[in-house]
């Protein structure tokens, strides 16, 4: 995600400052110094990271800070600000009729954002059609059409036309019955004067009430000038920053925010057309310096129970939390786990579990847990369905039984049933206890940790039954 | 493509030209001074040294006297009285620490607003520290010509890290030749390949496409139209399939039909994902290709580093093409890939057309990234 490296070391700089109530301009310089490398290494264009810097040393040092606040929680404050200031208020966009244009470079992921906002535009009870207007690569049309239907929107194109301009004026007719009409363009470079020229008349034609640019969180220095000629040409109202489930930080968005004097709409996540998410921003600044964003999780958790619950129907995580916990509710913990996107995201959004807690963890540990519940499954597949109820009753003889059957290991099988052990007493704890208790339950995870890896797995935090 | 970095590169150039300069001038300042009243047989001595080069005692007693001497000296108080009477006489300087600390702090802000990624970018700054730190230039020469040549160094040994020949590989290989084609998404894989297919064409070589993406909506499509542009054989299978299958036959087809090349399309794919990584492995187990090249857009930024890495790892590479160079003026992501994968960047992609496509060459690139070019 955008900026996480900046969470993790601006809270190490910050810790220095703890205790201390006045601060130097030699603490300043250290701090900015550390934001200027992270905002760096998230590709933040670099004339950005010298104002921003600039101007976080400035207020830190000279306004007074309130009585009584710590410099640390000045310091904090500032940049927090600061970045507020930056990346702005998520993009405005109505549920009302309306017309969007996306532009881009090649590659940056036009077509699939398209379909996805669609999608998100159907959600919210209005119906979308995607006009296409690519002439230019071979199979976009294709693309386009069948992410349609994956997003079981409204499509129009036509292969055989080679006018954009005029397929986006038939489209646009041909989709009249529409409210959300998105509109996607031939990936183009934003310094090609011909290539330019073209959506300029694409969007005479169309006169869409949004522009947005769609940019590629991979995308370096260039970002600017691309956005700055986007925005001189059609004018952009807006920014989808896409391929974010890679390990790319999308800070060349934000000097694309910045140079367009616009904000960010969308957050692209994932290859099928649900993976979207609308940007927003307290909760994205508030993951960045590591308080967590509970608000993101929560929808995560809620889609990824409807999204079990819809496969295996009859399944009711709340049963959980009464009787007795097996086997079977471990296994639909973790295969909601899964489809809550990586791990190291989701546990960057629980309170006090991000930032300065994930710090600890060895960097691996988020992929072996990831393959131990891959094999854990595995394991599960082996079991009787007598078993997977009530693993109590495993033996020795039946578990180098299911060892064989799934291919692993006796003491991978022990291990699950530890680990079945472990969840299901701490979800004891969590029956009958209020919210006031939690907070307290999750120091107890944090103490718990380390010892076997990721202890607390899916009974802890992470776990459905207490959100 | 790499006008930014070159513009910061010549600034830096003269950064550490004026930093030396200056220095030059308070040496300059300083000496004069010293010699008249503490030391007067200082002059002296530096002519004999002149003559006759470093002798026993004399120099011995110089290096005695400098530190009271020169007590409030302030930019060279670590060189002795000696050296630099020495330098002056063989008409050396030498450039100091000091002298590249500022200089280094922008070339390194220049080599990250170029998009090369962060540790890269410490390397190239170590390289040039170690080259130029107690360096010794001769008069004649400019500080300039002196800190070119160690950028020179440093840049050309990141860059031209693996290069080989490229055609004279492809023609004395056993035919077919398979080439397989590996990337993120969007990066331009396919439009890549109907590129090299062109390039291969030109000199000799024909060419059959397989569209091992059998993922993307399109992507048949896709390479169809290209096939169909440049009159080639495709080999593709269902949207669904298994990509190492459709290669294979790609493979076999070529065989049969004394095919030299066969260029193989992956689907894009993120480093993060598992199961898309494995099935890259699979493939390249399989098919066990002669060629696998990483292709990414040179407009990445310091994430190039991370993809190339991971896919070096999932399927080793032997060479990377860059693409969308003309819509990028930093330059930094060749750089970066180069370092980290230790395997060359071969091609870059210069537009939409058929022949937009340039062998990538080394020398010439650092040549014109520092403006040997135009000098």
């Amino acid at each position: 995600m955008v900026l996480d490296n900046l969470g993790s070391s601006l809270r190490g700089t910050l810790d220095d400052l703890r205790g201390k109530s006045r601060i130097s301009e030699d603490d300043i310089d250290d701090v900015v110094k550390e934001i200027q490398r992270s905002l760096l290494q998230a590709d933040v264009d670099t004339s950005l990271v010298m104002d921003l810097s600039d101007s976080i040393k400035t207020r830190a040092l000279e306004e007074e800070p309130p009585s009584s606040t710590s410099a640390r929680d000045w310091v904090l404050r500032v940049v927090y600000e600061e970045m507020v200031g930056l990346i702005g208020e998520s993009t405005e966009l109505p549920l009302e009729p309306q017309t969007i244009m996306l532009a881009g470079l090649y590659g940056s992921g036009k077509t699939t954002t398209a379909a996805k906002m669609a999608w998100w535009f159907s959600k919210k009870g209005l119906r979308p059609a995607i006009i296409q207007t690519d002439t230019d690569r071979p199979g976009a049309y294709d693309q386009s059409k069948q992410m349609a239907e994956n997003a079981e929107v409204d499509f129009y194109g036509d292969p055989d036309a080679d006018d954009p301009v005029e397929i986006a004026e038939d489209g646009l007719e041909a989709t009249s019955d529409a409210d959300v009409r998105i509109v996607d363009t031939a990936g183009r470079d934003g310094l090609n004067q011909e290539l330019i020229d073209q959506i300029e008349r694409i969007d005479g034609a169309v006169n869409p009430d949004r522009n947005l640019l769609v940019i590629d969180a991979a995308m370096g220095q260039s970002a600017k000038d691309q956005a700055q000629e986007f925005e001189e040409s059609i004018g952009i109202d807006g920014v989808a920053i896409t391929k974010l489930d890679g390990t790319a930080k999308g800070g060349g968005a934000l000097a694309a925010v910045n140079e367009t004097d616009s904000s960010i709409a969308f957050l692209g996540t994932g290859e099928t057309v649900q993976d979207i998410e609308r940007f927003e921003p307290s909760g994205f600044i508030s993951r960045l310096l590591g308080m967590g964003d509970l608000k993101q999780l929560t929808e995560r958790v809620e889609r990824a129970m409807e999204e079990t619950q819809a496969e295996e129907g009859e399944w009711d995580p709340e049963d959980m939390l009464e009787g007795e916990f097996t086997l079977k509710d471990m296994r639909h913990q973790m295969s909601a786990m899964d489809k809550m996107g990586p791990l190291d995201q989701v546990m960057d959004m629980i309170p006090g579990m991000g930032g300065g807690m994930m710090d600890q963890l060895p960097d691996d540990a988020m992929d072996v847990t990831k393959d131990r519940m891959r094999e854990f499954d595995i394991i599960m597949d082996s079991m009787t369905e007598t078993e997977l109820e009530q693993p109590r009753s495993i033996g020795s003889s039946q578990v180098r039984r299911i060892a064989r059957g799934s291919g692993t290991s006796e003491e991978r099988v022990q291990e699950l049933l530890e680990q079945h052990k472990m969840m299901s007493k701490t979800l004891n704890q969590f029956q009958g206890m209020g919210d006031a208790d939690m907070e307290r339950m999750m120091k107890q995870m944090g103490g718990g940790q380390g010892g076997g890896g990721m202890g607390g797995m899916g009974g802890g935090p992470g776990g459905p039954g207490p959100f | 493509m790499f006008d930014g970095l070159k513009d910061k590169l010549s600034s830096f150039k003269k950064d550490v030209e004026e930093e030396a300069e200056v220095e030059e001038e308070d040496l300059d300042e300083d000496a004069e001074p010293t010699a008249s009243e503490a030391d007067p047989d200082a002059p002296a001595e530096s002519e004999a040294d002149a003559a006759v080069d470093a002798e026993g005692a004399e120099p011995s007693d110089s290096d005695e006297e400098t530190p009271d001497g020169e007590s409030d000296d302030d930019g060279s108080s670590d060189r002795g009285l000696m050296q630099r009477a020495k330098l002056a006489a063989t008409g050396k300087k030498v450039i100091e620490p000091e002298d590249l600390e500022g200089p280094l702090e922008d070339l390194e802000l220049a080599l990250l607003s170029s998009d090369v990624e962060m540790n890269v970018a410490q390397d190239i700054l170590e390289g040039i520290r170690e080259n130029l730190v107690g360096e010794t230039r001769a008069q004649v020469k400019t500080t300039g010509h002196v800190v070119e040549e160690a950028l020179h160094d440093a840049l050309v040994d990141v860059i031209s890290v693996g290069q080989f020949d490229f055609d004279e590989h492809i023609a004395a290989a056993d035919k077919p030749v398979t080439i397989i084609f590996t990337g993120v998404n969007g990066v331009g894989k396919t439009t890549t390949i109907a590129k090299l297919s062109q390039y291969f064409e030109e000199r000799g070589f024909s060419t059959v496409l397989a569209n091992g993406d059998t993922y993307r909506a399109g992507a048949n499509e896709q390479l169809q139209q290209h096939a169909e542009n440049l009159d080639r054989k495709i080999i593709s299978h269902e949207q669904g399939s298994d990509p190492a299958a459709v290669i294979y036959d790609g493979v076999e087809y070529a065989r049969a039909n004394d095919v030299d090349v066969v260029l193989g399309d992956t689907a894009g794919r993120l480093h993060t994902s598992n199961d898309l990584m494995d099935q890259l492995e699979k493939i390249d187990r399989v098919i066990d290709p002669d060629m696998t090249l990483f292709v990414d857009e040179a407009v990445a930024g310091q994430d190039a580093v991370n993809r190339a890495r991971e896919f070096n790892d999932a399927a080793e590479i032997d060479g990377a093409v860059l693409t969308k160079a003309d819509a990028d003026p930093q330059g930094g992501a060749a750089i970066s890939i180069a370092q980290v994968t230790g395997k060359p960047i071969l091609f870059l992609g210069t537009g939409q057309d058929y022949d937009d496509l340039e062998p990538f060459d080394p020398e010439v690139i650092v040549d014109r990234l520092l403006g040997f070019d135009e000098e």
